[in-house]
């Protein structure tokens, strides 16, 4: 057996490609074809919770393959009931292009259809329909997707409700399902900051090889980080084969977030921020995104962050206590134990890298870093022995620093990461996520597309 | 369960509480670079405060975060009035409450950048 670990192979065994650059042929594959206009999922109140969009991008781009469309029936239930695709690999949530009853009567279409989506008003992709199912009772379906804790005991705490953020994405879907595969048409260009950081798949792994980095461990962010975010970093990169891992990848989660999370443009800069002052080198440190409306499934949403970034090439991924988590809804360590024993309820008796189908990518499973008085450093907490003396870093403790505009010391969030804070906050008049931001985030979104006349 | 609250002090702060006899109790977090009241909140105070304030939660480490910015400067103010930490310092800031909401509703679209 070697002892280098390789880059693994994509979730699936190839990457999903699903673009087309050429408009010639981009125009003949939508000639004709019934359009639709792509519209916002909203919640109860009007706001938009999610845009299909990034869907589509993230599924035509690879970041979810082996995923080439939106689910039909069958492989909704299987999804729901175990985590599976009808291809069998392991897949932890429904992809759907769901419309009103009154748009699916508009359009008209059925299986073996081809629809055009149009976004901002311009061509954009087109789904070729293969399936249409309705699904009544959407909030059934956001019960089974995050679990109950009748039905999964081991993680589920609380029943999930209007408060959480992912549950109320999957209720607030329309009836109508379209299944089938989709296939972008007209490549969008992403706007400044995010075109920085947009890195898909195959320039992904290309980058890698080209930094000669055999191993790659990625950090899962949808935060500005501190000084707590860059010690874990650091030290989970400790892993790696015969030695640490060469590359530490940041890959940031853009879509809609819940209030009080950072603008995604302060996110990506604030990492970035990181290593331009040098706290990790910019040769051992990348930050990248995905599109993707978080849904705040802890376990689930982790085993969604563990197939990107096994795509995009990552040998490791470092998962921390309550990882992309919101609510006490799920055990704090969800997400460690779908990894390290697996969840049984949830279709997996063993680790879902030890399974059938399972995943490559290997998990760091970490405890949390503090600031200890004591050893007057930033201590790792399963060696720091003054557990009573402990300084933890906590989200909302310093998101409160920062609204009342107190300058955080360095020892909390790096000047330089800080100066991005403002720079955003100048920006939105707002330093976090709020109703105004997510509405203007759905006006604009995070892309450009360019004319294509079809 | 009792709670923690932390009141932060800017330079600001610590000059408007120097001289009342509550230097004592700051506390000094994270090497001394951050300085901080350290508040204990009896069980009946915490619970006034979680539902008087719907964002407000408690975090990991036992301490009421994420009440309104307006909460907390109101907070510092009646320290400041009463040179206390005690119990009566939340029953004032809580009988400002319809005050504190109206600041907080005016908050939650605008918060002014700071001048770095």
């Amino acid at each position: 057996m070697s002892m280098r670990m390789s880059t693994p192979l994509p979730h699936g065994g190839r990457l999903v490609e699903r673009v087309v650059t050429d408009p010639v042929l981009a125009k003949k594959l939508a000639k004709g074809c019934p359009v639709y206009d792509i519209k916002p999922t909203v919640n109860e109140k009007g706001v938009p919770v999610r845009n299909v969009y990034r869907e589509i991008m993230s599924i035509c781009y690879g970041f979810f393959s082996p995923v080439e469309g939106p689910m039909g029936s069958a492989e909704l239930e299987r999804v729901l009931k175990e985590r599976r695709l009808l291809n069998d690999w392991i897949f932890p949530f429904p992809l759907l292009f769901d419309l009103s009853q009154e748009d699916y009567k508009k359009l008209g279409v059925g299986p073996g259809d081809r629809l055009l989506l149009r976004l901002k008003g311009k061509p954009f992709a087109i789904l070729d329909i293969s399936e249409v199912f309705v699904v009544d009772d959407r909030e059934a379906m956001a019960h089974r997707i995050f679990g109950t804790p009748e039905a999964n005991p081991e993680v589920v705490k609380e029943p999930f409700d209007k408060k959480h953020p992912g549950w109320v994405i999957y209720k607030c879907h329309n009836p109508v399902m379209l299944a089938g595969k989709y296939t972008i048409i007209n490549p969008p260009t992403f706007k400044p900051p995010f075109d920085r950081f947009w890195l898909p798949l195959r320039q992904s792994r290309a980058e890698y090889a080209k930094r000669g980095w055999r191993t790659v461990i990625n950090h899962q962010t949808r935060n500005v980080p501190h000084v707590g975010h860059e010690f874990l970093m650091k030290n989970a990169a400790y892993t790696g084969d015969i030695e640490p891992c060469n590359g530490i990848q940041v890959n940031a989660i853009i879509g809609v977030k819940r209030r009080g999370d950072y603008p995604d443009e302060a996110i990506l800069e604030g990492h970035e921020a990181v290593n331009k002052g040098g706290y990790i080198k910019p040769e051992r440190h990348i930050v990248t995104f995905t599109l993707w409306d978080m849904r705040y499934g802890n376990p689930l949403e982790s085993m969604l962050h563990g197939i990107v970034r096994q795509n995009m090439g990552c040998t490791h991924h470092m998962f921390g206590r309550d990882h992309a988590a919101v609510g006490e809804y799920y055990d704090m360590y969800a997400t460690q134990i779908l990894w390290d024993k697996g969840i049984p309820s949830f279709g997996f008796p063993k680790s879902v890298c030890e399974v059938p189908y399972g995943l490559q990518i290997r998990p760091q499973n970490m405890a949390e870093f503090w600031y200890c008085p004591k050893c007057n450093e930033i201590a790792y907490s399963g060696s720091c022995g003054h557990s009573k003396e402990k300084q933890k870093f906590s989200g909302s403790f310093i998101r409160g620093m920062v609204a009342e505009g107190i300058y955080p010391p360095g020892v909390i969030f790096r000047p330089e990461v800080y100066e991005i804070v403002v720079k955003w906050w100048k920006k939105f008049n707002y330093p976090f996520c709020n109703e105004t931001y997510v509405k203007r985030v759905e006006e604009e979104l995070e892309i450009n597309l360019p004319d294509l006349d079809v | 369960m009792s709670k923690k609250f932390a009141v932060l002090l800017d330079d600001k702060r610590f000059g408007a509480v120097k001289g009342s006899g509550l230097e004592d109790k700051i506390d000094y977090l994270f090497g001394g670079a951050l300085k901080a009241f350290i508040m204990d909140i009896s069980e009946d105070e915490a619970k006034k405060i979680m539902n008087s304030f719907d964002t407000a939660r408690v975090d990991s480490r036992g301490f009421i975060t994420d009440t309104p910015i307006a909460f907390n400067r109101v907070l510092f103010e009646e320290i400041a009035k009463a040179k206390s930490l005690g119990d009566e310092v939340i029953g004032a800031v809580l009988g400002r409450e319809k005050e504190i909401k109206e600041m907080a509703a005016k908050e939650s679209d605008y918060l002014p950048a700071p001048e770095l």
